[in-house]
């Protein structure tokens, strides 16, 4: 499983099927909360994530093919797309620091 | 995996996630479109001698667009899925031949002959890579490009055009027959599982929408494009959660339905059914409930109304059929509501009021004010669940 320290995260991207719903407001929120944090939030297809991504947010039920597409990211499920604990723990990670993941 | 305290895990292994991958591929070569297809849409609803600004030379974009301009379109975004900008020409290339002497707009078969004709190009590529003497290079690869494209082009004229012609005919008849013998409403017991499990672009784009635009450019409407796209069981389910639900997801759900029926992102609402899988009778009867209402009042749209959210609905309503349309969502919401509030037994079994209740000023701020702390709220709702 693989693993990171949220200091070394240095682009989190958030997907969902077709990159065009759930994931641009997703990152929007994201992005507005890392905002003060040297970390690029992008937003794209679970089928095309880019390679030099750091932790890929999506939803459970995408879990699966986002681990298709990017063996060896750390992948971190949501379950819902306000205010999913997961997500904050992503946040922190960035902001303190400490190792993520999934 | 991680779950969160108050979801179940929900598995996403083997046969779906390749079912889901497969409809990812048909919506991705339409979604990144639909600003075409709205396009087409207004136009239309303009345009055309019924609708509001009947005017007869702009009128004459209607044709072109939606018979031209959209398949070629999709052609050419299936090749750049399977080839890049050269799979995307050529799928382009190919496409037209599919086009010219139809009378259907040919979505479908541009969905087929424009990843095929791109994924020959690869293959061709693939063959002569390294073998090329130096300097040749442009030369091959221009060629190549242009003898594929073009032989596939000839072929979708005698081929694949005809037949792709003929099912296009066959899926509207079968459709029709559904219509005509009052079935249309049974689809829902199959769209909205589905859709919660995240096929809903797959199925809205992938087949309702080439379906209903070859309906809508025959017949000016199509009730093909709201039996997936409805924004009203969505708003019925969420507001039944905000009253009813267990009392840790209230707050967010008024959040939820802004940005489901406004903004038309319906993958909000699909953890809550998720979470208590129950209420996919709620959504099957809401659904139901809406095609009924459509198909008894006539009720169609000119164009995908993507993102499904209520704007987008009265924006692509043909003149005159705002009653059926808004008929149709009212009534799929208060079905959805009634039924997943009964499912919820009322919001019986939940604690008496405290003080976390529906707060939409709290509810819009930013996510992180409104995370529920996962501990807190551990213990209540395992006990709540049934």
């Amino acid at each position: 499983m693989p693993t990171i320290n949220g200091t070394e995260i240095k682009k989190v991207v958030v997907a969902c099927d077709a990159g065009m719903g759930s994931s641009v407001m997703l990152a929007s929120q994201l992005r507005r909360q890392l905002a003060k944090s040297a970390v690029t939030v992008e937003h794209t297809p679970v089928n095309s994530i880019p390679a030099d991504a750091d932790v890929v947010i999506c939803h459970q039920g995408l879990a699966s093919r986002a681990r298709v597409s990017a063996p060896d990211k750390v992948i971190v499920p949501i379950q819902v797309f306000l205010g999913d604990p997961a997500v904050t723990r992503v946040v922190h990670a960035v902001q303190r620091g400490g190792e993520l993941s999934g | 995996m991680t779950s969160s305290p108050y979801t179940p895990e929900v598995k996403g292994q083997g046969p779906k996630a390749t079912v889901q991958r497969l409809g990812g591929y048909l919506a991705a070569m339409v979604m990144p479109n639909i600003g075409a297809f709205i396009a087409w849409g207004l136009i239309t609803a303009l345009f055309i001698p019924t609708g509001w600004l009947p005017n007869k030379t702009l009128a004459e974009l209607v044709g072109p667009i939606i018979s031209i301009l959209l398949p070629v379109l999709i052609g050419y975004t299936g090749g750049r899925l399977v080839h890049g900008q050269r799979g995307a020409v050529v799928g382009a290339v190919a496409t037209m031949g599919l086009v010219v002497g139809a009378d259907v707009p040919m979505i479908l078969g541009a969905m087929i002959i424009g990843p095929l004709t791109a994924y020959l190009l690869k293959l061709f590529d693939g063959l002569v890579e390294n073998k090329i003497r130096p300097g040749f290079e442009m030369l091959v690869d221009n060629f190549s490009a242009g003898i594929i494209g073009a032989a596939m082009a000839i072929g979708g004229v005698y081929g694949i055009g005809p037949v792709v012609e003929w099912l296009t005919k066959q899926a509207g008849a079968g459709v029709d027959w559904l219509v005509g013998k009052d079935l249309l409403p049974l689809t829902s017991v199959l769209v909205e599982p589905a859709k919660v499990l995240f096929l809903n672009n797959a199925i809205n784009h992938g087949v309702f929408g080439p379906l209903g635009i070859a309906e809508a450019a025959d017949k000016g409407k199509s009730i093909l494009f709201m039996i997936e796209s409805n924004p009203g069981p969505g708003l019925g389910l969420l507001l039944a959660f905000m009253v009813f639900g267990p009392r840790a997801l209230r707050p967010s759900a008024p959040a939820a339905i802004i940005v489901q029926f406004f903004g038309g992102i319906h993958e909000i609402y699909f953890p809550y059914v998720l979470m208590k899988p129950k209420l996919i009778l709620a959504m099957i009867a809401g659904g139901a409930a809406g095609v009924g209402t459509f198909v008894i009042t006539g009720a169609g749209l000119v164009a995908t109304p993507s993102p499904g959210s209520i704007f987008a609905y009265l924006a692509v309503t043909p003149k005159g059929g705002h009653f059926g349309v808004v008929l149709g969502v009212v009534i799929a919401a208060a079905v959805t509501f009634a039924v997943a509030s009964a499912l919820l037994g009322f919001g019986r079994g939940e604690p008496a009021a405290d003080a976390v209740g529906p707060d939409e000023e709290r509810a819009v701020g930013p996510a992180e004010e409104r995370v529920v702390d996962p501990d807190e709220t551990l213990d209540k709702s395992a006990k709540q669940e049934v």
